[in-house]
């Protein structure tokens, strides 16, 4: 498995134009082997660019991008390799589907890698599996699937090539809470599963909060805040003050407590509130 | 978002930017008329004198215009190359070889380069730098109207072109997204055959055409909702009006051109 990391990182689009923005300003930061890390940040705080330099889509204006301490531009004839090492599914993925089935769609990647057709084989039926997409969609056409199903068979495309850093952007962006955590879990099972780091952007606190281990939060093109998901949501000054917030659960929690009830620390979804007050009343204490 | 500067508006300030549309459209056709009206050195000089002016006028950084040159660059140095080497004379400049190089075609190369940077300057300044698209369309419409006499859809014709020109920065950025996500995936633009590199391209336009026709449904869905119906009995939110100041510029332009036809006059070089 692979350790990736960002050396005071930055990039600018449109140097030296009036309409010069500053995407990274400076940015270092390593993301832990293994873990399921999440990148939060407000629009415009240079999430999407940051997805883009970890697998070579965009060169960093200054600094380094680190593959297990490797600078990955040093032969950037060989980014194919660092790109299927580093799989990127991109925000809205189910607009790059093409081919005529599902199946050759999910296979297109493997097939890249230049893996044998049984290995293809193998690896779309467990990338369709763990998507949760039924074995006679794959002979379908990717335009005949409803929006969920398209997202599932393009993330399927990614996790196919089985990188050992799985980037998701956006990846439950538009979809209903069922779709999102069908997807969600998805990913999480693919990290379990391989063993492979995972890396989501989102805007949703409450979704980091259920779903990562590690967290960064992304501010005015710098990193505001990152740690462990404990130590991050421990610290929410911070997060008010870059305009994010604990979530909502986690605030009633920690409401609940300034009140004198007495519920643990990290309570980061309804369930663990659910399991905690439980837990309270099944004493026999009163609130 | 890739620093292609592609008939980009930039606001200003400016008399040009004032002026009414139609009068810029009528004013570049002018122009370029006015550009093949050259015949002598003086004449040239006075057309490259015009475009610095008109540059004054607009108020627009000279770099972000010079810029609109880049893509054409091949062109004006073989443009001018040729014109160097291929055009006959009389005075013998130099010859080494076969080449025969004369002081007609100097001239005629200078002249040519002249041109070409003028007319490109010109029609940019008046047309794309200081005239948003829907301005454009607008004057193109009402410039075509008299057309409708002969039933043809003026007002159709004008939407789709605006609609197009909404369109191609969007489908410019769609375009290096999907590129990105096939990259992801693998896809290699850069290397192999010409069948191989032919065949790294359907991964990008199928979803492309995809995503044009998806756009040009709900644009449609769109419009219907709104209950557009074409150009009958459609009005104008803003209806643009001629100024004095349209009239002053149309002035100038005639003088400009009378003055040209004077400056052909003047045998100098050529």
């Amino acid at each position: 498995m692979a350790v990736l990391s960002l050396d005071h990182v930055s990039y600018t689009y449109g140097e030296g134009t009036p309409f010069e923005i500053k995407a990274l300003d400076d940015v270092s930061l390593t993301v832990r082997e293994g873990s399921v890390t999440g990148i939060i940040g407000h629009t415009g705080s240079g999430k999407s660019t940051m997805v883009q330099l970890f697998n070579g889509l965009e060169r960093p204006m200054q600094g380094r991008v680190l593959l297990d301490g490797q600078d990955i531009w040093t032969e950037p004839k060989k980014m194919r390799e660092i790109r299927f090492r580093v799989g990127l599914v991109m925000q809205y993925p189910e607009y790059q589907l093409f081919e005529e089935t599902v199946g050759a769609d999910i296979a297109f990647g493997p097939r890249n890698i230049g893996l044998d057709e049984e290995e293809v084989a193998r690896r779309v039926a467990e990338a369709a599996t763990l998507v949760g997409l039924p074995k006679d969609l794959l002979d379908r056409s990717p335009f005949e699937l409803s929006g969920g199903e398209k997202r599932r068979a393009a993330i399927a495309g990614i996790m196919a090539m089985k990188p050992e850093i799985l980037v998701l952007d956006e990846p439950a962006a538009g979809l209903d809470p069922r779709g999102r955590d069908i997807i969600l879990n998805a990913i999480r099972s693919y990290g379990k599963h391989t063993g492979a780091t995972v890396i989501i952007v989102s805007h949703s606190m409450e979704d980091m909060a259920a779903y990562c281990d590690d967290i960064v939060v992304m501010a005015h093109a710098k990193v505001a805040l990152s740690g462990t998901r404990d130590e991050v949501f421990a610290n929410a000054e911070a997060l008010t003050a870059v305009g994010l917030d604990v979530p909502q659960i986690t605030r009633l929690a920690l409401l609940l407590r300034a009140r004198g009830v007495d519920i643990p620390d990290g309570i980061y979804t309804v369930e663990a509130a659910t399991r905690a007050l439980r837990k309270l009343f099944g004493k026999g204490r009163t609130v | 978002m890739k620093n292609i500067a592609f008939g980009q508006y930039y606001p200003a300030r400016s008399p040009l930017h004032t002026m009414d549309a139609r009068m810029k459209v009528v004013l570049s056709v002018l122009y370029i008329v006015a550009a093949f009206l050259c015949k002598s050195a003086p004449a040239y000089a006075a057309l490259l004198a015009s475009a610095v002016v008109l540059l004054l006028l607009s108020r627009i950084p000279p770099r972000i215009v010079l810029r609109s040159l880049r893509p054409l660059f091949f062109i004006m140095i073989f443009t001018a190359l040729l014109n160097l080497f291929f055009s006959g004379g009389t005075t013998v400049l130099f010859s080494f070889w076969r080449i025969t190089v004369y002081v007609e075609g100097v001239y005629s190369a200078v002249f040519m380069l002249v041109r070409i940077v003028v007319l490109i300057f010109g029609t940019s300044i008046f047309l794309t730098y200081t005239t948003t698209p829907i301005e454009l369309t607008d004057a193109i419409e009402s410039l075509l109207s008299p057309l409708r006499i002969l039933k043809l859809p003026v007002h159709e014709f004008a939407m789709m072109m605006s609609i197009a020109l909404r369109f191609i920065p969007t489908l410019m950025e769609e375009t290096s997204k999907i590129m990105n996500a096939q990259k992801a995936r693998g896809v290699d633009f850069s290397s192999g055959g010409l069948i191989k590199r032919a065949k790294a391209l359907v991964p990008i336009l199928i979803p492309l055409i995809v995503s044009s026709f998806r756009r040009a449904d709900e644009l449609a869905m769109a419009m219907e909702c709104r209950c557009y119906r074409g150009g009958k009995g459609r009005t104008k939110m803003t209806v643009p009006k001629l100024s004095v100041l349209d009239f002053v510029a149309l002035a100038f332009m005639v003088a400009f051109g009378g003055t040209l036809l004077y400056l052909n006059g003047f045998r100098f070089g050529l």
